[in-house]
């Protein structure tokens, strides 16, 4: 009864039968939500005057530091010229549009007016925001890996690597102004500063070879893989291992910095996730799932076998939608006013997604993974044998 | 024959005259029709208490009303992606509300917590030192309004004025200054 089909390509196996389902499924609770959304507004949310960004934003910023994370390895083979990483190119840069497009989804639903905002960034644009400059360059850096992939797909090598390498100083510049968005505020101490342009995009590479690792499990699921893939995936993976070693190390001095002189709203907000509302997300997934287990994982096998890499890779990626998560809320839960009525009994202000909230996050991800199983079935994203 | 000098509105606030009644509140909502409804988060303007001074029995409540502060360095304005928040020459940080997208980058950046979402017309607000009033020659509600005096409103590039007056009289502070945003409400001490 093996009937369904997409692009006259056949849905074969229960695998992908169970791919499929998932995607629907979240892809449903999705649509749920965002009527809500649609019939409600913002009231349908939990964010409110003194924490006005809540999950959505940090999700966004997950898809995004996703899409720029891929782009940096990718451009590793076809920009910088390692042979050995062109053979996961078109794959990456595939998921780097669509987990782009998936981001700028999840903030449509954040942002009050999204469509003002194409009007207005170019009628009145404020040079000095970052906000802008975030917008204006993922906007661009969209254009550039689209046409990029085009090529790739064309096999064009040469105008592939001269759009890749704008793609790729695009999106840094898009991805290190977003991180400024939040150091520019000098009203947040906590976010403010160079640290958080420069952490992003370390943890962007972060992200990027996770997600290549596992996108490398999925495909070769049940089929052998090509000796040049696992070739590549096992260096992949040591790359992964050390990028974990320096977020580490990051995020340590992030903590140090921030407890060690008791500076007023370094502090209180740095205590929140080490001993207080938040320190089950940070020492539990952002600590733990997110980069030490991955680390040890890694760092036990040498990265040579892909089967832990994989673990290693999930592993990461559920901590590092958490680090987004506590990165977001965190710096907002300091008070600017401390007797204002949001205030609870420990001094501090409070967030709790709702659930139409958490229903936008996960279709978020089921669009992304639709996408992905469509580009799947549109193109062409193994290697070319040349 | 010469140029009126451009203004530069200031508020100068004695919270020592300050008794909590929130009629400046009040008249804020009705000029700026601004209605909270059940939400306890809506106002352009609050008063923190301070809590007791002094000891028994010279003890004595002391309270400080607020709101935005038209910053002369505006974090708020720097941050806006679309130029919706901007200044006026006259010092004044306003809002084209129909160039804000609800980002809501404005709300984090001040560090005041002056701004919010309107319920009324769903993008953000925040004080306007009643700039309608101001236009046409009358002073902000919640000074009009204030039983106290508390609230003293006017030029301070005048040096007649009763704000340059007073601050030339007076100890006076502002809030945060540490944050560099040269606020325009002066505190007198
Ligand atoms: S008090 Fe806040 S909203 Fe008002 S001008 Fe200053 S930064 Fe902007
Ligand atoms: S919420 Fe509106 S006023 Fe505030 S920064 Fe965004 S666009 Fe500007």
């Amino acid at each position: 009864m093996n009937t369904l089909t997409i692009n006259g390509k056949l849905i074969n196996s229960r695998g992908d039968l169970a791919w499929l389902l998932t995607t629907g499924v979240l892809c449903l609770i999705g649509l749920v939500g965002l009527a809500n959304y649609l019939i409600q507004g913002h009231d349908a949310y939990n964010i409110y005057r003194q924490v006005p960004w809540g999950i959505l934003i940090s999700t966004y910023i997950f898809f995004v530091v996703s899409s720029t994370g891929l782009c940096l390895v990718s451009s590793l083979g076809h920009v910088f010229g390692i042979k050995q990483f062109e053979v996961i190119g078109k794959r990456a840069i595939a998921m780097a549009i669509i987990t782009l497009l998936s981001g700028f989804a999840v903030i449509a639903a954040e942002i009050g007016y999204p469509f003002r905002m194409l009007i207005y960034n170019i009628l009145t644009p404020n040079l000095a925001a970052a906000i802008w400059w975030m917008g204006t360059l993922y906007g661009l850096y969209l254009v550039f890996i689209l046409l990029e992939f085009r090529f790739m797909i064309k096999v064009n090598h040469k105008w592939a690597g001269y759009l890749g390498l704008a793609g790729f100083i695009a999106g840094v510049a898009a991805h290190s102004n977003l991180g400024a968005v939040f150091g520019y505020l000098d009203a947040r101490p906590w976010w403010h500063g160079p640290f958080l342009p420069i952490y992003f995009i370390l943890s962007a590479a972060v992200t990027g070879c996770a997600i290549i690792l596992l996108l490398y499990a999925v495909r070769y699921a049940r089929e052998e893989m090509p000796v040049r893939i696992s070739e590549t995936l096992v260096s992949i993976s040591r790359l992964f291992a050390m990028l974990l070693g320096i977020l580490l190390f990051f995020e340590a001095w992030k903590v140090l910095t921030s407890v060690y002189g008791g500076a007023p709203g370094k502090y209180e907000a740095m205590m929140i996730l080490l001993s207080g509302p938040l320190s089950w997300s940070f020492w539990g997934f952002e600590i733990l799932l997110g980069m030490l287990l991955p680390f040890i994982l890694l760092l036990a096998t040498g990265g040579r076998n892909l089967k832990v890499a994989t673990w290693a890779a999930l592993s990461s990626m559920i901590g590092i939608f958490f680090m987004r998560y506590n990165l977001v809320v965190t710096g907002q839960l300091v008070p600017l006013r401390s007797d204002v009525d949001a205030v609870g009994a420990s001094g501090l202000l409070s967030y709790t997604p709702s659930l139409t909230e958490i229903a936008i996050v996960l279709g978020g991800m089921g669009l992304c993974l639709l996408l992905y199983i469509l580009a799947g079935r549109f193109f062409n994203l193994d290697a070319d044998n040349h | 024959m010469s140029q009126e000098r451009k203004k530069r509105w200031v508020m100068v606030v004695d919270p020592d005259k300050c008794i909590d009644c929130k009629a400046c509140d009040v008249a804020c909502k009705r000029e700026n029709k601004i209605d909270a409804g059940t939400d306890r988060q809506v106002y352009r303007n609050w008063i923190t208490s301070k809590g007791v001074e002094g000891t028994f029995p010279h003890l004595k409540q002391r309270f400080e009303p607020s709101q935005c502060q038209h910053c002369d360095n505006p974090p708020c304005v720097k941050v806006c992606p679309t130029s919706a928040s901007y200044q006026t020459p006259e010092g004044l940080v306003a809002i084209d509300y129909k160039r804000c997208i609800v980002c809501a980058t404005c709300i984090l950046a001040c560090p005041y917590d002056a701004r919010f979402k309107s319920p009324q017309t769903k993008v953000i607000d925040k004080c306007t030192f009643c700039a309608h009033r101001i236009a046409q020659g009358k002073l902000p509600a919640c000074v009009d309004t204030c039983p106290t005096k508390v609230r003293v409103f006017g030029d301070l590039n005048d040096p007649d004025s009763e704000v340059s007056r007073l601050l030339a009289r007076h100890h006076y502070y502002v809030l945060k200054p540490e944050k560099g945003t040269k606020p325009s409400l002066f505190y007198l001490s």
